[in-house]
């Protein structure tokens, strides 16, 4: 009833392979973009710097390992520090007076420059210790970030982001920022589901199967691989450059640790490995349970004025969060993006119970 | 009861939804002035965090029982925000909405991370013995208040009181046991310049992060012969290193330590077997001043207080306590200042920098904080660990503060330079 798919007839190869062949999808994908257009005017700060500027940026972020795990299959544990060599790169050649279009584009190629090095691993190892290779980059680069004052910046090891503009607008406030991350965000996603439909996409999904397979048919898996991890890592280090710019204004090695690389991968998970929109779930979940959780019991807390200590407080919502963590584990292990495609599934057919798909 | 999927999906999607429900803050009073008290409660700085917190809050408490600063109540908003950024900012941004005019991190990282955004919203940032060291210069950090002695102070405090025990430190060695981060390596510039001007060797040993294994050092730092063994960490390396010293036989009266070091960190390791280590001092411990006597009597005596007893008199409580008289001797001023308000984050910073001989009753050495110094004075302590509790040794006293402004000076400038 919702998609109304009757009488929707493709009479070209064009139009039956188009992103979104049902008008209804298309339309839900519009008015969403509209409203995240719109958005600066319709939330107030809260909402736009605490939460929706985190989420197109990290969101991002998964999307550009997502490719990489879920496309081509090789597992990452680095990708934070993919995202400190964009961020350190780019907020280096700014401050150095290059235009910001022009750094984030080098940090970017930083980024793909020395994640195809580790990712050259990926040729002659798999699975965990590929694993084990990459969460070498991640204490590498830590390492070497940390221990060169010229990277990270004196005593303090913390760099400033100087004024920018982007495209000619300047990058500050909260609407600048949202709509430059918006903006980068949009051409990732973009890119990430149109690849799927071109010949690196399939030659990507044939070296995900099986990579000798792969090559017994002819895809090159030495040339894919390295592919792969050029183009991860490359968006990881444009990503890294926006993250830098829009929203932390500063960086210093923490902010890129192991623990941002375990948030990706769990945002990849979660959301759904391979799926863009679950990118997006996974991101939202990962990024926002927490908090989500901390303002219910402190609100509950509050209002109730229940007796618990501060130190319960702050622990409960971890407990919670991590039951759900294991929930969504145990009863969707296909993620996040795999309970959208059930309720879609579920509505395409209603009121029907089944019908041919 | 099963749980089946359909059930668990919409128990967390109902959960999604009433996130937004302005829970809460039904005590919405007019006379108030908030401050967002957002600590790492659950990642890195745990029990640190937890007394803190817990004699900030009763201090702030010990002021509203006395009715408050001009009829004003001071409200502690505090929320745990994990040393996450993300997780960080979006409570600096709910803080700021609900109007507070002061946030206090209590986190390196985090403070690094809020300093732009602090800045520009002119909301007082506290970044107590934590955060940018270089924030000590009032003129390039308006809104950034570290108002407590910084760690390059620290350093140059516990040099002059080695210099003050053996006279002279021309020939002497320094070993510096520190954690590789930036953390550990900040006060190092400090150690080097002093060791030019007062002739003694310093040695430097690394050991990697978060330091549960130091066995590789010790050895090494015993072999180096040093007079003086400063560890600079925090958390298990404190704790590690004072063991791995002990098993290698340094002797413990020759070892200092930052202000991170705490009674709980003597219980892990040993009361008597770490009699005699020293430590630097921004406030007394114990439960011997005034201010903390008042709070045991009219506070925890009532059953207001925010933890546990046995806690309070703890150093780590007690640095909690001084930064809430801090704040309150600052909310004072600012009223002295301009007694109609506007509540606001520029009003609470006029007062917060004009501080004067500030002693919190006793609790602390005279603070005066200007618009120019925000550390207050950069006055401390050294103490020293008798089994039982520290005990000073030292009268409160600043040293070394040209050295310790010059490296604030040119780290500030550096900001300066690429802020802009």
């Amino acid at each position: 009833m919702f998609y109304r798919r009757a009488g929707i007839r493709h009479t070209t190869y064009r139009s039956e392979r188009q992103l979104w062949p049902l008008p209804f999808d298309r339309a839900l994908v519009a008015i969403i973009f509209v409203l995240l257009v719109l958005a600066p005017l319709l939330v107030g700060d809260l909402y736009l710097a605490g939460y929706l500027l985190p989420w197109v940026i990290w969101s991002t972020a998964a999307l550009g390992l997502n490719f990489l795990m879920g496309g081509a299959g090789q597992i990452h544990l680095g990708y934070g520090a993919v995202m400190a060599i964009g961020a350190y790169t780019s907020v280096h050649l700014v401050r150095a007076g290059t235009p910001l279009e022009i750094a984030m584009i080098g940090g970017g190629l930083a980024s793909a420059a020395i994640g195809i090095v580790f990712g050259a691993a990926a040729l002659r190892v798999k699975g965990l210790y590929l694993a084990m290779a990459t969460l070498a980059m991640q204490y590498i680069v830590d390492f070497v970030i940390s221990h060169v004052p010229a990277i990270s910046g004196g005593t303090q090891a913390t760099i400033q982001v100087p004024p920018v503009r982007f495209l000619g607008v300047p990058v500050a406030g909260n609407a600048a920022t949202y709509y430059m991350a918006l903006a980068v965000g949009t051409i990732v996603t973009l890119f990430m589901l149109n690849i799927k439909r071109t010949s690196l996409g399939r030659a990507l999904a044939a070296v995900r199967e099986k990579d000798y397979a792969a090559e017994v048919i002819g895809v090159g898996t030495l040339r894919y691989k390295l592919l792969a991890f050029w183009i991860s890592s490359f968006i990881g280090g444009v990503v890294g450059a926006v993250l830098a710019v829009c929203y932390l204004r500063s960086v210093s090695p923490d902010q890129f640790h192991l623990e941002l690389s375990i948030q990706l991968v769990a945002m990849v998970i979660v959301g759904g490995l391979g799926s863009i929109l679950g990118s997006f779930f996974g991101a939202a979940l990962i990024l926002f349970a927490p908090i989500v959780f901390n303002n219910i019991i402190g609100g509950v807390s509050d209002a109730l004025a229940l007796p618990i200590s501060t130190d319960l407080r702050a622990h409960v919502p971890l407990v919670l969060y991590g039951a759900l963590i294991i929930g969504f584990l145990l009863w969707e292990p296909l993620g996040l993006a795999k309970i959208y495609a059930n309720v879609r599934d579920y509505f395409l057919v209603w009121p029907f119970r089944h019908a041919r798909r | 009861m099963t749980l089946n999927r359909r059930d668990f999906v919409a128990g967390a999607a109902a959960l999604a939804a009433a996130a937004p429900l302005p829970l809460g803050r039904a005590l919405a009073q007019d006379k108030v002035i908030r401050f967002g008290m957002l600590h790492d409660f659950t990642r890195v700085y745990t029990f640190v965090t937890a007394e803190y917190s817990q004699g900030q809050r009763d201090c702030l408490t010990l002021v509203n029982e006395r009715g408050g600063i001009n009829g004003y109540k001071l409200v502690a908003e505090v929320s745990d925000h994990g040393n996450d950024v993300p997780r960080a900012i979006e409570t600096y941004e709910r803080l700021k909405q609900q109007g507070a005019v002061l946030i206090d991190p209590l986190s390196t990282p985090v403070a690094r991370a809020l300093v732009p955004r602090a800045m520009q919203d002119q909301i007082n940032m506290l970044t107590t013995l934590s955060g940018r060291s270089d924030a000590a210069d009032g003129s390039v950090f308006p809104y950034v208040m570290p108002l407590s002695p910084n760690y390059w102070t620290q350093a140059g405090i516990l040099v002059d009181f080695f210099r003050q025990q053996d006279k002279d430190l021309k020939g002497k060695k320094i070993v510096v046991v520190h954690i590789d981060t930036p953390f550990g390596r900040e006060p190092l510039p400090i150690f080097q310049a002093l060791g030019q001007k007062l002739g003694y060797e310093l040695q430097a040993f690394p050991y990697t992060p978060p330091g549960n294994d130091q066995a590789a050092i010790w050895p090494q730092v015993r072999r180096a012969r040093p007079d003086w063994v400063v560890f600079w960490g925090a958390g298990v390396g404190q704790t590690v290193a004072l063991s791995e010293a002990i098993r290698n036989g340094v002797r413990m009266d020759r070892v200092a330590s930052s202000v991170w070091l705490s009674e709980s960190d003597m219980e892990v390791v040993g009361k008597n077997e770490t009699k005699g280590v020293l430590k630097f001092e921004a406030c007394a411990g114990g439960r011997e001043p005034k201010l903390i006597q008042d709070i045991l009597k009219d506070v925890v005596g009532k059953g207001k207080g925010a933890g546990p007893e046995a806690k309070v008199g703890t150093s780590y409580y007690n640095i909690g306590v001084m930064m809430g008289a801090i704040l309150a001797e600052g909310v004072r001023v600012a009223f002295q200042k301009n007694a109609n308000g506007p509540i606001t984050g520029p009003w609470l910073n006029e007062g917060l920098r004009a501080i004067t001989n500030f002693t919190a009753e006793g609790l602390m050495p005279a603070m005066t904080s200007t618009k120019t110094d925000h550390q207050g004075g950069g006055r401390g302590r050294v103490v020293r660990w008798d089994g039982a509790k520290f005990v000073p040794v030292s009268d409160w006293f600043a040293a070394n503060q040209d050295l310790v402004w010059d490296e604030i000076r040119k780290s500030s400038a550096e900001f300066k330079a690429s802020g802009k």
